[in-house]
């Protein structure tokens, strides 16, 4: 037991070495990587409706547009009038100076956690009655909803769009707004990753799975399913939000259903990755997102216009060869390395039996 | 857990090799050529005008090349252009502008389709002090926050329609008109919409409807229904290429009797050819249309512009490939007066910009845009079944008489 946990603490601290390193040795890969870590992110977060609960929620993007538009509205509203820089388009009348800048992203993240995740309770306590597709259905509604209302919300911009404060002019460096997201988003993913590994080792998970794999039992069994779904929900609504205030100070642009509520990207992409990698399983959604970063970073620009074609034939290709994705085809490919203990006798009768 | 953790240890180190083999990076003149970037939209809501922008630019990088390329302390160089498809979104557009500039090397950037995309790209190119020449983001919103290294070659999008108005209150005697609106939800039009805001305040019109439109629109009856039930007597939309397809369509369709109807991307919808007469007497905001006598040795004017484009795509060029070859034309008078690669050179040298080109004359005001070059408003106009642009305002170049007002679909054959 004891060797393992060395073995863990080895890889973990390489891992964060080489995510603390990265910024510097592919310095020009500085917003990619960003992406990558707020990518992880999100299919993490998911994995815990989708995989853990059984709870397909296209609904998370909702938090995540709502974390961005929080972020940007605290960071300027806390220092000028919002509606007025909405209005001007951001002018240049308003300059953030270096402290209000950060005092403002700071309390910016702060309200993107807190307000996504109570808005997860009040719509979660209305919709996590409904299971299966009508729930999925139902939070696709929600995220399509939440964009067509932002649009429509002057102070925010509404379809003009909302500039976000620009990095201030008195660092001259034009390498460390790069640095600086990017920690910000690496400091998010441990986060959510000591979290969630948290989650992994305690009830709370074994709840979520048995809600999961009968919601009716678990019910019978004494259980307030409906809590913790809720509970659940919410945790992820508050990593959800982090993650979208941090993408819209990088972006610099909010635009309410292409940016913010984007459900046709990014709120498909996060239940692809958590797909793609496994999902019910720790390292699964990791290894989902960074492999499709990097497939599509590295292949899409090659294939110009063909895209999401490319990405139609891919979901495909996991659905039908990788329905438990990766980690659930090594874990039956190699089930040995995962610790399952397996009697060669039982499985040589078993293949005799056939 | 151990092997798996040993997979995905190997994992990351054969990515980490994989990327420092990939961080060689390009020069921003490579050997003869100047290497320009641009994300564009191929793919996506903005498609079709993204394709009318990248025609364009490869239109004026061929003839530009071929004519002698561009000279630079006595040596001759060529254009060279690198494009990424943005998919019609901001994010992309962000993070292939960051990738163009830190990963290909690019120097100096040509802009994307759209207002919205052009407002996500701006940052970044003012970030790393790269010259950007965008030729399709019109919002007024873009001219009005100090960029330092954005230059448009055209006019700024509030001042698309408010001519239109201005003509709808001369032909109601100078009295104000009741007008209906509708705009898409997005950075350009919305920006359209604020320039009949302050015109219908400066000439004592009213407006009567007011209603927004969702991206990527195929359906406006709600709209027109009230325009139906109200008769304004000028009816505006503005909602890009499909906004500009699905008016019309329903306009006919409903038969919706208005006096007046003003409409942006006409040309770029292809209006004439697609709905042919059911399009009559539509009125048109433009940057460029090719009776106009603007000249330069390139292209010569833009009657032959059209005639060379027509040849080479197929198809008679909208404004938006006019506007996007004429961001070229820029690019090289500046190379050639900074005598320079050195971006700030450049950007300096674009500073003072003062040419004509067959898309028209081009200096920039102090926030970047196009000062120098009205809008023009055209009326598609049909004999039999062949229907044309035909400009109407400003008199300057009016080739034709302004039609007023539509006659009523029960009298139209």
């Amino acid at each position: 037991m004891n060797k393992v946990k060395q073995k863990d603490l080895i890889l973990y601290s390489s891992l964060i070495i080489l995510g603390l390193a990265a910024p510097y040795l592919f310095s020009a890969f500085k917003v990619q990587l960003t992406y990558l870590c707020v990518l992880i992110v999100l299919a993490m977060t998911w994995n815990l409706q989708g995989g853990e609960m059984g709870y397909n929620t296209f609904g998370n993007i909702l938090f995540y547009g709502l974390g961005m538009y929080l972020t940007a509205s605290v960071q300027v509203g806390m220092f000028f009038p919002l509606a007025e820089w909405t209005e001007s388009g951001g002018e240049k009348t308003f300059v953030h100076t270096t402290a209000q800048y950060f005092q403002g992203i700071g309390v910016g993240l702060l309200v993107s956690a807190i307000v996504p995740a109570i808005v997860a309770g009040a719509i979660g306590y209305a919709i996590l009655g409904l299971r299966g597709h009508y729930f999925a259905i139902c939070t696709l509604g929600l995220g399509i909803a939440a964009g067509e209302i932002a649009g429509g919300i002057e102070i925010i911009g509404a379809g003009q769009g909302f500039t976000t404060p620009p990095f201030p002019a008195e660092i001259v460096d034009t390498e460390a707004r790069g640095k600086f997201f990017y920690f910000l988003s690496f400091a998010l993913l441990i986060g959510t990753f000591i979290f969630v590994k948290y989650i992994y080792g305690s009830r709370f998970r074994l709840i979520l799975n048995a809600i999961r794999d009968n919601e009716d039992k678990a019910e019978a069994m004494g259980i307030q399913t409906m809590k913790y779904k809720i509970v659940g929900w919410m945790c992820s609504a508050f990593f959800c939000g982090l993650a979208g205030g941090i993408m819209g100070g990088l972006i610099g642009y909010i635009d309410s259903t292409d940016v913010a509520f984007d459900g046709r990207e990014m709120g498909v992409f996060m239940v692809l990755m958590a797909i793609l990698g496994g999902k019910g399983t720790l390292w699964g959604p990791v290894i989902g997102a960074t492999l499709f970063h990097f497939f599509k970073e590295g292949l899409w620009t090659l294939i110009l216009g063909w895209q999401y074609v490319a990405l139609g034939v891919l979901i495909v290709v996991i659905v039908v060869y990788f329905p438990e994705g990766l980690m659930g085809w090594l874990r039956e490919k190699y089930p040995e390395r995962f610790g399952e203990v397996i009697d060669e006798k039982d499985r040589k009768a078993q293949v005799e039996l056939k | 857990m151990n092997k798996i953790a040993k997979l995905f240890v190997t994992f990351i180190s054969a990515i980490t090799l994989a990327l420092v083999s990939f961080t060689s990076s390009f020069a921003k003149v490579e050997g003869e050529y100047i290497v320009l970037g641009s994300a564009i939209s191929l793919t996506g809501k903005y498609s079709s005008n993204g394709v009318h922008t990248q025609n364009g630019y490869n239109m004026a990088v061929d003839r530009i090349n071929k004519m002698g390329g561009v000279e630079v302390q006595g040596k001759k160089y060529k254009f060279e252009i690198i494009y990424y498809d943005d998919e019609s979104n901001p994010k992309r557009a962000a993070q292939l502008a960051e990738r163009l500039i830190k990963q290909d090397g690019v120097h100096y950037m040509l802009g994307p389709y759209s207002s919205g995309l052009t407002k996500a790209i701006a940052p970044v190119t003012e970030k790393y002090k790269i010259p950007m020449v965008e030729a399709n983001g019109a919002s007024r919103s873009l001219f009005t926050k100090g960029y330092k290294y954005l230059f448009a070659v055209l006019s700024p999008a509030n001042q698309y329609l408010e001519v239109a108005i201005d003509l709808a209150v001369e032909k109601n005697g100078g009295k104000g008109v009741r007008i209906a609106q509708a705009f898409e939800q997005d950075a350009f039009s919305q920006d359209v919409r604020l320039g009949i805001l302050d015109a219908a305040k400066r000439t004592g019109s009213e407006i009567i409807i007011d209603d927004k439109l969702p991206k990527e629109l195929n359906d406006m009856a709600a709209t027109l229904a009230k325009v139906k039930a109200t008769k304004p007597d000028v009816l505006v939309v503005s909602g890009h290429t499909k906004g500009a397809l699905t008016a019309i369509r329903q306009i006919s369709e409903m038969k919706v009797d208005v006096p007046m109807l003003a409409m942006t991307h006409c040309d770029a919808a292809k209006l004439s050819k697609q709905h042919g007469k059911k399009s009559e007497y539509a009125l048109c905001a433009s940057q460029w249309h090719k009776n106009l006598s603007y000249k330069d040795k390139f292209f010569g004017g833009g009657k032959k512009y059209a005639k060379d484009f027509q040849k080479e795509f197929g198809y008679d060029p909208p404004y938006q490939s006019a506007e996007s070859s004429a961001a070229l034309l820029v690019f090289k008078d500046a190379f050639e007066r900074a005598n320079s690669f050195d971006r700030d050179a450049v950007r300096d040298a674009l500073v003072d910009t003062e040419m004509q080109t067959f898309y028209g004359n081009i200096k920039f005001g102090p926030g970047g845009q196009n000062i120098a070059k009205p809008m023009i408003l055209f009326q598609v106009r049909c004999k039999g079944d062949d229907c044309e642009n035909r400009v109407v305002a400003p008199t300057k170049w009016a080739s034709d008489k302004f039609y007023h007002p539509i006659p009523k679909w029960s009298e139209r054959s």
